[in-house]
């Protein structure tokens, strides 16, 4: 039989190297790891023990890897217990990590990945961004919050202005990816509305040709992910989305994270830990 | 493996005590995506609960923390009898370890078709679960009521001559009285305990946690429960040498050694894989050690071995 699955993933203790706090209860946090940097794939995730008070591993996305210094970056927010233990970790410490784990985002044929990220959903755009950068993709990035962004934005170098959107997130700066930010609130150089009427904006200004080479990739909160899905289907444009569910093993052991997929044959509970987190729109909402 | 860890269990050799819990572990591979577990690492795998047609299983939230323990709502996700057999058992790979179907019925003669179509199969034995918590028919509903887990029994015993294990429920009066009916039924082993029913409420809605409102309480939280349980059981089994899988709450080997000592020949190991997934090895060696310390040559020489204290009450203390 096929073990290929065996061996997948590893239990690492990572060392905490860096531990920022930003506006709104968001952290990035920074851990080394020579395996987690090396293996991960855009969209996987890691399962992190937050403390010895509370021995449930909670799951947080992959942000970006530093291949070369061996370390990976996640950004968190704060909503509840093991959230708050995870930001009292201190530089030095040493936390349990198990990764990396999920499907991941498939990169296609289409060569104009339009990234939407909201909230703590941005880092696995910015995880896909970071993997195409040097590659023949033309991405453009859209990242919404309503709480101030985990970092400084900077004004776009190509000084293109989609509506007011004139700000994008350093990193994508420094790897070329065009990015533009979208928040309800008045944020310096962002689009004011919605990630999916920024996206429209985006959408409506290419042409047929290039509309044809579009496939969105998105990852955040459930009521906007069932936004960009309807936004993809009326764009008629293909459209993978990361979803969350509360998780125990988080290695497809106990089926306590599924939700409900259309599959041919008919409705199923599929395991957002392993079956996911990515999953085709079309098939959950 | 350390060679005084292998034992015999419902006529089964196992090379450790060590089983790993129903509804932990899937169909037996999942956990082996992680580098360092090895499914020859325990003595048996009990694989999800398995009804006789498929289920979707409950609405999310299906798990949730609690202090020092977790609550799940699975509510059976399974495939079904058929494809269980048909299509993941033959990808098992039975070298590696035992394995041991549990099933869930929603009515008794279901459970003695599912136990039929197992007992054609090459399972090495079979669970019968009649304390799962979370599904509306059946389970818990036969668990309680030591007549009708009297006649479960007695119809898989009827269908099967595979080894039989009766896993029972800690959420009813009198556990002892319900192990006797199950041994009187014809089982061969006890899985003592299953989940206890509990809740969790989010204050910020006013609603439970979990999809299904309630769900089955497991982790250290149940330990002290689950170790009493086992011991007022084996004052029945041990007349019938019907050995018991002790579980609920085992998270080291202290905890399993206590389990072992209260009466249990094999220690479940379930939540605690989520925390350490390769808690098993070092469960083995903390065991192993133990026995070696204590000059005891296998696992048979520590089964129920508890002495118990004589028990003067206080006040017969202050009397004296
Ligand atoms: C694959 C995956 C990737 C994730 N990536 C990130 C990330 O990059 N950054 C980040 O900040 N968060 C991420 N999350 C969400 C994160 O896991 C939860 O916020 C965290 O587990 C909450 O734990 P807590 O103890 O702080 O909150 P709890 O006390 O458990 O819950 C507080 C609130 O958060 C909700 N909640 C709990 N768990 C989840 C969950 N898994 N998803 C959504 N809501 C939840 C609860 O319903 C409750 O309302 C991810 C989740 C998954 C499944
Ligand atoms: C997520 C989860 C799913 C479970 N599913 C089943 C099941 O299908 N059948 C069953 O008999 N017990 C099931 N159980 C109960 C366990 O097998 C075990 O008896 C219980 O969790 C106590 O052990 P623990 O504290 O070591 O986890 C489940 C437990 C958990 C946590
Ligand atoms: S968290 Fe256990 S199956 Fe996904």
């Amino acid at each position: 039989m096929s073990k290929e699955h065996r061996n997948t993933i590893k239990v690492v203790d990572c060392q905490v190297l860096a531990h920022y706090k930003y506006e709104g209860d968001q952290y990035i946090i920074t851990l080394a790891s020579d395996v987690i940097a090396n293996e991960t794939k855009p969209g996987q995730f890691v399962h992190i023990s937050v403390s010895d008070a509370l021995p449930m591993r909670r799951p947080i996305s992959v942000m970006s890897v530093d291949k070369e210094n061996a370390t990976f970056d996640l950004l968190y927010k704060v909503v509840g217990k093991g959230t708050q233990q995870l930001s009292e970790r201190k530089i030095g410490e040493v936390l349990s990590v198990i990764g990396p784990i999920g499907n991941g985002f498939t990169m296609t044929d289409k060569k104009r990945p339009l990234l939407i990220g909201g909230g703590v959903g941005m880092p696995p755009m910015v995880a896909i961004a970071q993997s195409i950068k040097d590659s023949d993709y033309h991405p453009f990035a859209i990242l919404g919050s309503e709480v101030p962004f985990p970092f400084d934005a900077q004004v776009a170098s190509n000084g293109k202005d989609y509506q007011g959107a004139t700000h994008t997130m350093p990193e994508f700066e420094d790897w070329n990816i065009e990015c533009r930010l979208a928040s309800l609130q008045n944020y310096e150089g962002s689009f004011k509305g919605y990630v999916t009427d920024l996206a429209k904006v985006y959408l409506d200004g290419l042409s047929a040709e290039e509309l044809a080479q579009v496939e969105v990739y998105s990852c955040g909160p459930h009521p906007m992910l069932e936004a960009v899905a309807k936004l993809a289907k009326q764009y008629n444009l293909p459209c993978q989305v990361s979803l969350e569910e509360n998780m125990a093993c988080a290695v497809g052991g106990c089926a306590g994270c599924v939700v409900e997929v259309q599959t041919d044959n008919g409705p199923a509970m599929k395991r957002v830990c392993v079956d996911g987190p990515v999953f085709d729109a079309t098939t959950v909402f | 493996m350390h060679n005084n860890l292998k034992t015999q269990f419902c006529g089964l050799e196992l090379d450790s005590p060590i089983v790993l819990l129903s509804g932990c572990v899937g169909f037996g591979e999942e956990y082996t995506r992680i580098e360092g577990f090895s499914n020859t690492d325990v003595g048996a795998i009990c694989l999800k609960g398995t009804t006789l047609e498929p289920r979707l299983g409950n609405i999310p939230s299906r798990v949730t923390e609690t202090p020092e323990g977790m609550i799940n709502a699975i509510g059976l996700q399974n495939p079904g009898t058929d494809i269980v057999i048909n299509e993941i058992m033959p990808k098992l790979d039975k070298k590696e370890t035992r394995f041991i179907i549990n099933i869930s019925g929603s009515s008794i003669e279901e459970y003695g078709e599912i136990a039929k179509r197992f007992d054609d199969s090459d399972i090495d034995a079979i669970e019968i679960n009649i304390s799962c918590p979370n599904v509306k028919e059946g389970g818990v509903a036969f668990g309680n009521d030591p007549d009708m887990s009297y006649r479960v029994v007695e119809i898989c015993r009827k269908n099967t001559t595979k080894p039989l294990i009766t896993k029972l429920s800690p959420n009813q009066t009198n556990i002892a009285l319900n192990a006797q009916r199950c041994i009187d039924a014809g089982t061969d082993g006890l899985a003592v305990i299953n989940t206890l029913m509990g809740m969790s409420i989010d204050t910020k809605t006013r609603r439970p946690v979990i999809g299904n409102n309630q769900g089955g309480l497991s982790g250290a939280a149940i330990k002290p429960v689950a170790l009493l349980k086992v011991h007022q059981v084996y004052q029945v089994s041990k007349k019938y040498n019907v050995p018991i899988i002790g579980q609920g709450g085992i998270m080291t080997a202290n905890d399993a050694i206590e389990f072992i000592i209260a009466g249990a020949s094999t220690v479940g190991i379930g939540t605690a894989l989520f925390y350490d997934p390769l808690v098993c090895p070092k469960i083995n060696d903390g065991i192993s050690q133990y026995l070696i310390d204590h000059q005891l040559n296998s696992i048979d020489d520590l089964i129920g071995t508890l002495e118990l204290n004589s028990a003067i009450s206080q006040c017969d203390i202050g009397s004296k």
